[in-house]
């Protein structure tokens, strides 16, 4: 039986002779089962990397191996050893979505009454039914996304690579949809999941590689990622709109600005030294309101990347 | 509901043909929208070939009847895939499409001949039609001949399959959209389907000895009309020789990796 462990081994992928390095000596792992995410900022180089695995673009340098496969060797098994769902739109203008979604599957090379089965429950999962019959030129950005996930995973792959595929779906049916990636994961397919999503990558993935410029920085589970935060909290303040940056009191580890948000992160035992901070701020007519939380993932993110995950601006150095 | 992975690789002729089967719906119902209006406006323009140039002149006799009435049939049956593929692709890689349908798990050369399967269900009509028509206005008498299947065949695959090479191998979309326009012109005004050779400049017909469209003027010709072209085994030749070619560069376009 082969063990169907997908590996990129030093990744390097080069344009211009050299001049732009889109993946610099990129190594990961993911095990069958795993949901492992690609997070970083735009331009990180996540899709030139998950390209490279499908065959679209072929790697200057380095490995890529699905269990005894050598996608780079062999492009025509990657395709059909790995499902795709790429960022860009799906061309279904017209298609029908049940539609679509079946001769995917059939070009998958699955037997009809399987996909017709797996369509019909993952339609029903994901509650896009009401629209299995309208035409793709007809569909919100939304279901459109979710009738792409459903066409590229009707039949899986033993690698299923998402990317960014909760892009423009509402709350409600993204919550539907991790539960389906999870569930990818269940039966023994390997996912790779890109976002830039911060805090959907917190809650749902198994580990993940922290990637920007086209190196990985961080990988792990998202706690091990967190753990430099451990013992602080993040203070978050939300200044009167205008107002310049107030002096930061020592209490203050690091900081970040997007619009007038201030994000700052102090240690747990000298939060109420920042609360006094804060709190003083709006006394002076400085600040409107503050918040006081856990630290998350997106702290470890900016610490890392320097970018502010939710906002994609370059934050402040502290 | 839970399938079973497979890590099985599907090859050999049975996966060859119900791949070609799939991407063949694939195609058509990626142009359901567009595709009847498609065939219409090529009817339409193979009887607006073959009625406007009689115009040029006061009288039509019956050899000019035969080269404007095969020639209009001639030009339609080329341009179709000489510039729909390119035009469609352009518009898939501008769009951000493209990169779906090429991670398609299917043999390269099944989607190719889906893609000619297409483009000679959106030609044919034209070219029937534009016989019809050439018979009923310039009163004339075809005598077809079985070289009929192979020639048109023959013209079909190997202008489709330029018109695919310049797609895929072309990387900017506004590049394939400005060699599809040349094509197009190319085809339409400056080839001698239309008109015979000797009315261009020596140089022009000289070239076009060596490119295939002339050629695929002689070979539909040759066996629609008795005795309007001669040489017709060379320009079989020369067409065999593109379709060749169009199809290695089809093959090496479509599985380069940047």
């Amino acid at each position: 039986m082969n063990d169907w462990t997908f590996r990129a081994e030093g990744v390097t992928k080069t344009y211009d002779g050299g001049k732009t390095y889109p993946n610099r000596d990129v190594s990961i792992q993911v095990e069958p089962g795993e949901v492992y995410g690609l997070l970083g900022p735009n331009g990180a180089g996540k899709s030139t990397l998950v390209k490279q695995v499908i065959g679209l673009l072929k790697p200057t340098s380095g490995s890529l191996h699905l269990g005894p496969h050598d996608l780079v060797a062999d492009p025509d098994a990657a395709r059909q050893l790995c499902s795709y769902l790429p960022q860009a739109p799906m061309p279904i203008e017209s298609f029908k979505a049940a539609e679509a979604v079946r001769l995917t599957g059939q070009i998958r090379g699955g037997d009809r009454a399987v996909i017709n089965r797996r369509a019909d429950e993952l339609i029903e999962a994901l509650e896009i039914g009401e629209w299995r019959d309208t035409l793709g030129a007809r569909l919100s950005g939304g279901v459109r996304r979710l009738v792409g996930f459903v066409m590229v995973t009707v039949v899986p792959g033993r690698l299923v690579i998402l990317d960014e595929p909760t892009n423009d779906v509402d709350p409600l049916r993204r919550r539907l949809l991790w539960e389906q990636i999870r569930h990818l994961g269940e039966m023994g397919a390997a996912v790779i999941l890109v976002t830039h999503n911060v805090l959907e990558a917190e809650k749902s993935v198994d580990r993940l590689a922290v990637i920007s410029d086209g190196k990985v920085l961080a990988e792990g589970t998202p706690s091990s990622l967190k753990v430099a935060d451990r013992g602080r909290l993040r203070l978050q303040v939300m200044l009167v709109p205008g107002m310049p940056t107030p002096d930061l009191p020592p209490v203050v580890l690091d900081h970040s600005r997007v619009g007038n948000n201030l994000m700052s992160v102090i240690d747990e035992d000298r939060a109420t030294d920042g609360i006094g901070w804060a709190q003083r701020l709006m006394g002076e007519g400085v600040a409107e309101e503050y918040a006081l939380a856990a630290t998350t993932l997106e702290d470890a993110y900016i610490r890392l990347t320097g970018v502010v995950a939710s906002e994609e601006t370059e934050a402040v150095p502290a | 509901m839970t399938v079973t992975l497979t890590g099985d690789l599907r090859s050999g002729p049975g996966n060859w043909f119900a791949s070609l089967g799939a991407m063949l719906r694939w195609h058509l119902t990626s142009l359901r929208l567009v595709l009847p209006v498609m065939a219409v406006v090529q009817m339409l323009t193979a009887a607006g070939l073959s009625v406007g140039m009689s115009l040029f002149f006061s009288q039509v006799d019956e050899r000019t009847g035969l080269f404007l009435g095969t020639g209009a049939a001639i030009v339609s049956l080329i341009l179709v895939g000489l510039v729909v593929a390119p035009q469609l692709v352009a518009g898939e890689k501008e769009a951000g499409t493209y990169d779906f349908t090429a991670s398609l798990p299917v043999p390269r050369s099944a989607s190719v001949a889906g893609w000619v399967v297409v483009s000679a269900l959106v030609s044919l009509p034209a070219m029937v039609v534009a016989l019809l028509l050439a018979e009923w206005r310039f009163d004339l008498d075809f005598s077809v001949s079985w070289a009929v299947a192979p020639a048109v065949l023959l013209t079909l695959v190997c202008a489709a399959l330029i018109g695919y090479a310049v797609a895929h191998g072309v990387e900017k979309p506004t590049i394939t959209q400005m060699i599809s326009q040349v094509f197009a012109f190319l085809v339409l005004g400056f080839t001698p389907i239309t008109f015979p050779p000797e009315n261009l400049p020596g140089w022009l017909a000289g070239l076009h000895q060596a490119l295939p469209f002339y050629h695929m003027g002689v070979i539909i010709r040759g066996a629609l009309t008795d005795g309007l072209v001669t040489d017709v085994g060379r320009s079989y030749l020369i067409v065999v020789a593109w379709t060749v070619v169009a199809a290695v560069v089809t093959g090496i376009a479509v599985r380069r990796r940047k």
